[in-house]
C-alpha cells in the first residue's frame, strides 16, 4: 500500500515536470490546480510524440477528446488522459487555426480514439490526419459539412 | 488491434450474408444499427452505426443557464439519472468554490447507490431475455419495484430523479425511512442470493455464457472500457476507490472483480455489486450526521468564475465524466459529456468478431449500453 | 345392461343405418377437429395464465371477467381485422401455403388418435376417426409434413431473417426426428403392434413410462424440439431473428401459423398421454375407478401440457449448435440403447 501511494504521488508531481523537460518548447502553461488534475497547453504538431511518451509512462486510458471553438481565429482540441492505476487526469489542450483545422490522429496509440475523433470531426470540422474511416458518427450523412457545434452555426437547415 | 474489421465491406463470396440488426429490434435497449457480415453462423465483420437519437445535448446546454441544465442532465441516461445529476452538481460546485453539506453528501451517496442497484437489476433483466430466460427478467423487475419505491420516497419520482442541487440536495429523508429501507433490503438480499445460485447452477445457462465473448484484461484496457466489463476481466478499477468523492473514503466496501472476462463473469459482477451497494447504504444510514441538507443561501443565478473542471463519477455502466468550461456568464461556454456507454459501445464490434450470430444478443446485452447516452 | 343396449341401438341407427348416416359421421368428424381446436385454444389460455403465475404476474384479467376468459376471442377479432400484407419479394404461393401445410399436418394427425375404447357386446369400438393397423407409423410420417410448412415459410418470405430461421429449423428438426422415431419404435416393440389402440391396451397394468423411463425422456425432449418450444425455440428467438420464420406474417395468417404450433403441442401431448401414460386405462394396477376413459385421457393430456408450459417458464434457450450436438451426440445413442432395452423387456413379456 505504501508503494502504491508513493507511486501515485510520483505520477502526480513529477510527470508534469518530466513532460516539460522532455518537450521544452512544446509544452507550456503547466498548472496543477488540485492533487488529481493537471493541465497543460501543447503544440499541435507534436501531439503524437507527447501521447506516446505519456502512454509509456503508464497513462493507458484515453478518457475523452473534445473540441472547443474560440471564434474568430482558433479552435482547440482537448485531450483527457488518465491511468487505470491512479487518479490523476491530465488535460492537454492543442490550439489549431480555425480556417484550416487539422491535427494528427491518435488511432495508432490509443485504439478508442477513433470514435472521439469522428465525433469531433463531424461537429467541428477538425480533420484528423491518418484517422481510419473519418466519417460521420452521430449525425446523418447529409449533415456532413455543417459543423453544428461551431459558435456561428445558424441552425438546421442553414449551414455554418 | 486494427480498425479494419469494424467497417463492413460488401460480401464477396456467395456464402456470406449481410445481416442488419436494427434499428428497430427486440434485443436493443434503444435504436442502433449493427451490421454483421456472417458466413454460416460465424461473424466476419461487424459495424455499429449510432446516432438515431442524437439530440444535440451539448449544443443545447450551451444555451441554458446552469440551473436550467440541472433537470436536463438527468436525462442523459434515464436509468442512471442520479449519477448524471451528481457528477454535474459536483462539477459546478467546484467551479463555484462551494462544498455540499455533510448530511447532503451522505444523502447523495444513498441515492447514488440505490440508482446503481436498480440500474443493475434492469441491466441483468434485459440480458436474461436475450439468453431466453424470460422468467428471470420478470423476477428482476419485481425486485426493482422495491428499490424504486425507496427512491420515490426520498426524491418524489420513479425515473428521472433530479435530486441533487448545488451545495446540497432537494429533500431530506422522510421519517421512518431507515426501517422501510432495511426491510426492503432484507428481502432483496435473499432474492439476489437465490438468483445468483440459480444462474450459477443452471446448466443450459452456463453452456450459453461460459467462455462466450471473452475480453482479456489487456484487450479491455486497449479498447478503453471501464465499469463492470473491465472489472469482470480482473482489473480493479473503481473510481469510488481510486479517486474517492463524497464520503466514499469513510465507507467500507469491496471492489468486485472476476477473472474470466466472459459473459457469465460480467453478469456475476453486477449481481455481487448489488449486494455491496446494499451494504454501503446500510452503513450510510447508520453514520449519517444530522444537520442541514442544503446551503442556507444560494444565489438564484449561478455565475461561476471563469475556469474549467473535469468531474468524474463511477456510473453503473463505467466512468462518466463532464468537462465544463465557464466564461463567467450564467451559461456554460462548452459542456462536454463523456459517457461510459460510448466507450463500451465502441468496444462491442471487435468483441463480436469470430463469435456466433446466436451469441450477439448475449454479448451485446452483457455490455449493458444505453443508447440514449451513446447518442446524447 | 339393458340401458346400454338401447343406447347402442340408437347409436347404430343414427350413425350407420339411415340414409343421412355419412353426413352425420362427417359432422362428427368436424366436431372432433373442432374439439381439438378448442383444446388448442384452452392451451393458449392456460399458457398465458400459468406462465404468468410462474413469472410472478397475473396474465390476462380484463376481458371477460376477472380471469380474462374472453381474451382469446378478442385476440382473434383483432387478428381478423388486420391488413394482410404479402411482401413484394415473397414467393406468393409458398408464403400463403406455409401455414396451411403446417395446420393440415396437425389435422391429419388427429385422424388416428383414439380417445377411448368401448367394449360393447364383445366388440371393440375405438372412439377415433379411423382405426388403422399402422397408426403410429402414419403419425410419424405425417408429423414430418410440418417441417415442410416451416421451411416453406422460411424460404417463401423473401427475408434474410426468415431464411436463417428456416436453415436452423431444418437442422434442428432433422436431428430430432430420428430419436423421435426410434423411441416410438421402442414403444411399438414393447406392445408388439403398431396400432395405437393395441399400445394402450398393452398398458392396462403398467404404464410404459415406468417400463421405459429412458424412452419417455427421449421422446419428451425430441417432442419439445419438434414443437419448437423453449428450450428449443431458436427458430423464433425473438432476440436474434425477430420472429424467425413468422417474421413477415401479419394478421390472420400469423394467427394460423401461431395456432398451428399450439395445435401440434396439444396433439403431441395427446400422443404422450396415449403411448406412455396409459391412455384411457386410468391408474396403473388399479384401473379405471369407474371414471370413463376419455376423462382420463383429458386429465393426462392437461398434465402433460402443464409440464410443457412449466419447462418453458423455467429454462433458458439453447444455442443452435448446442441443439444439434444434443440431438445427434446424446439423444440418438440413448434412443438406440432404449430400443435394445425395449426389445429385451418386450420379449420377456411376450
Amino acid at each position: 500500500m505504501g508503494d502504491e501511494q508513493a507511486a501515485k504521488q510520483i505520477i502526480d508531481k513529477n510527470i508534469m515536470i518530466e513532460l516539460s523537460n522532455n518537450f521544452p518548447n512544446v509544452v507550456s502553461d503547466v498548472d496543477v490546480p488540485s492533487p488529481n488534475r493537471a493541465v497543460a497547453r501543447i503544440d499541435s504538431s507534436q501531439v503524437k510524440e507527447i501521447m506516446q511518451f505519456l502512454l509509456d509512462k503508464g497513462f493507458d486510458h484515453l478518457s475523452c477528446i473534445s473540441g472547443v471553438d474560440y471564434p474568430p481565429d482558433k479552435m482547440e482540441v482537448v485531450y483527457h488522459v488518465t491511468s487505470y492505476s491512479g487518479p490523476l487526469v491530465i488535460t492537454l489542450k492543442a490550439s489549431i487555426p480555425r480556417d484550416d483545422p487539422n491535427i494528427d490522429s491518435l488511432c495508432d496509440i490509443y485504439w478508442n480514439a477513433n470514435w472521439y475523433e469522428r465525433e469531433t470531426y463531424e461537429l467541428y470540422g477538425i480533420i484528423f490526419n491518418d484517422c481510419p474511416y473519418l466519417k460521420v458518427l452521430l449525425l446523418p450523412e447529409d449533415m456532413e459539412g455543417e459543423w453544428p457545434l461551431r459558435k456561428d452555426y445558424a441552425g438546421y437547415p442553414n449551414p455554418t | 488491434m486494427t480498425h479494419e474489421a469494424t467497417q463492413i465491406t460488401s460480401p464477396t463470396k456467395p456464402s456470406e450474408i449481410l445481416l442488419h440488426l436494427g434499428p428497430q429490434h427486440p434485443l436493443q435497449p434503444g435504436p442502433f444499427l449493427l451490421d454483421l457480415k456472417i458466413e454460416g453462423e460465424t461473424i466476419k465483420e461487424a459495424e455499429l452505426k449510432i446516432g438515431y437519437i442524437h439530440k444535440g445535448m451539448e449544443k443545447v446546454f450551451e444555451d441554458r443557464t446552469y440551473i436550467q441544465i440541472l433537470p436536463l442532465a438527468d436525462r442523459i441516461c434515464y436509468l442512471a439519472s442520479n449519477s448524471n445529476n451528481d457528477v454535474y452538481c459536483r462539477g459546478v460546485e467546484e467551479l463555484l468554490g462551494i462544498e455540499p453539506t455533510e448530511r447532503a453528501k451522505y444523502l447523495r451517496v444513498i441515492t447514488n447507490e440505490l440508482c446503481r442497484i436498480q440500474s443493475h437489476l434492469l441491466g441483468i433483466g434485459e440480458y436474461t431475455t436475450d439468453v431466453g430466460f424470460l422468467t428471470m427478467f420478470l423476477y428482476m423487475i419485481r425486485e426493482r419495484e422495491g428499490v424504486v419505491s425507496l427512491l420515490e420516497a426520498i426524491t418524489g419520482s420513479r425515473l428521472n430523479h433530479n435530486y441533487a442541487r448545488f451545495g446540497g440536495v432537494a429533500n431530506d429523508l422522510p421519517p421512518g425511512y431507515k426501517e422501510m429501507a432495511l426491510k426492503t433490503f432484507g428481502e432483496l438480499k435473499k432474492q439476489i442470493k437465490s438468483h445468483d445460485e440459480l444462474l450459477s447452477s443452471d446448466s443450459i445457462y452456463l453452456s450459453r455464457t461460459k467462455g462466450v465473448g471473452v475480453l482479456t484484461a489487456k484487450q479491455a484496457s486497449e479498447l478503453g472500457v471501464a465499469g463492470p466489463p473491465l472489472r469482470a476481466s480482473g482489473v480493479e478499477y473503481d473510481l469510488r476507490r481510486i479517486e474517492p468523492y463524497l464520503v466514499y473514503d469513510d465507507l467500507d466496501f469491496k471492489v468486485i472483480t472476476q477473472t474470466d472476462g466472459d459473459v457469465f463473469s460480467r453478469v456475476k459482477v453486477r449481481l455481487l455489486e448489488i449486494l455491496e451497494s446494499i451494504y454501503i447504504i446500510e452503513q450510510c444510514l447508520d453514520q449519517i450526521p444530522s444537520g442541514p441538507y442544503k446551503q442556507d443561501v444560494m444565489p438564484y443565478i449561478t455565475r461561476p468564475k471563469p475556469g474549467e473542471v473535469y468531474s468524474r463519477i463511477e456510473d453503473p455502466r463505467g466512468e462518466m465524466g463532464m468537462y465544463i468550461i465557464s466564461d463567467g456568464s450564467d451559461k456554460p461556454y462548452r459542456f462536454r459529456i463523456r459517457g461510459p456507454a460510448f466507450a463500451t459501445a465502441q468496444a462491442l464490434p471487435p468483441l463480436l468478431i469470430g463469435s456466433y450470430v446466436a451469441d450477439v444478443a448475449a454479448i451485446a446485452a452483457s455490455m449493458d449500453s444505453c443508447t440514449s447516452e451513446v447518442d446524447r | 345392461m339393458g340401458f346400454l343396449d338401447t343406447i347402442m341401438n340408437y347409436l347404430v341407427i343414427i350413425f350407420a343405418s339411415n340414409q343421412f348416416a355419412p353426413w352425420i359421421r362427417g359432422v362428427l368428424g368436424g366436431l372432433v377437429i373442432g374439439g381439438v381446436f378448442g383444446g388448442a385454444l384452452v392451451m393458449v389460455y392456460l399458457e398465458r395464465k400459468f406462465l404468468g403465475d410462474i413469472q410472478s404476474r397475473i396474465g390476462p384479467n380484463r376481458v371477460g371477467g376477472r380471469f380474462g376468459l374472453l381474451q382469446l376471442i378478442a385476440d382473434a377479432i383483432k387478428l381478423f381485422t388486420k391488413e394482410d400484407i404479402i411482401p413484394a419479394r415473397a414467393d406468393k404461393w409458398l408464403f400463403i401455403g406455409a401455414p396451411i401445410v403446417a395446420l393440415t399436418s396437425g389435422f391429419l394427425m388427429v385422424a388416428v388418435l383414439p380417445f377411448d375404447l368401448l367394449v360393447i357386446k364383445g366388440n371393440e369400438y375405438a372412439v377415433a376417426v379411423s382405426r388403422m393397423d399402422v397408426s403410429i407409423l402414419y403419425l410419424e410420417a405425417v408429423s414430418g409434413l410440418a417441417i415442410f410448412g416451416l421451411f416453406m415459410a422460411g424460404w417463401g418470405s423473401g427475408s434474410k431473417y426468415s431464411l436463417l430461421a428456416g436453415f436452423r429449423n431444418i437442422a434442428k428438426m432433422i436431428g430430432y426426428e430420428v430419436p423421435l422415431g426410434v423411441s416410438i419404435i421402442s414403444v411399438a416393440v414393447m406392445a408388439h403392434s403398431l396400432d395405437i389402440v393395441e399400445i394402450v391396451k398393452a398398458q392396462s397394468s403398467i404404464w410404459f413410462i415406468i417400463a421405459q423411463p429412458l424412452g419417455f425422456i427421449i421422446f419428451g425432449i425430441a417432442l419439445l424440439a419438434d414443437l419448437g418450444r423453449i428450450p428449443f425455440d431458436q427458430t423464433e428467438a425473438e432476440e436474434e431473428l425477430i420472429a424467425g420464420w413468422a417474421t413477415e406474417y401479419s394478421g390472420m395468417r400469423w394467427g394460423l401459423a401461431f395456432f398451428a404450433e399450439y395445435f401440434h403441442a396439444v396433439v403431441g401431448a395427446l400422443i404422450v398421454s396415449l403411448i406412455f401414460l396409459g391412455g384411457w386405462n386410468g391408474l396403473p394396477f388399479v384401473g379405471n375407478l369407474g371414471i370413463p376413459g376419455i376423462i382420463w385421457v383429458l386429465i393426462k393430456t392437461i398434465m402433460v401440457i402443464m409440464l410443457l408450459i412449466w419447462i418453458r417458464g423455467a429454462l433458458p434457450r439453447l444455442r443452435i449448435d448446442q441443439v444439434s450436438d444434443l440431438g445427434w451426440k446424446v439423444l440418438l445413442p440413448l434412443a438406440l440403447l432404449n430400443l435394445v432395452w425395449a426389445t429385451i423387456i418386450g420379449l420377456m413379456w411376450a
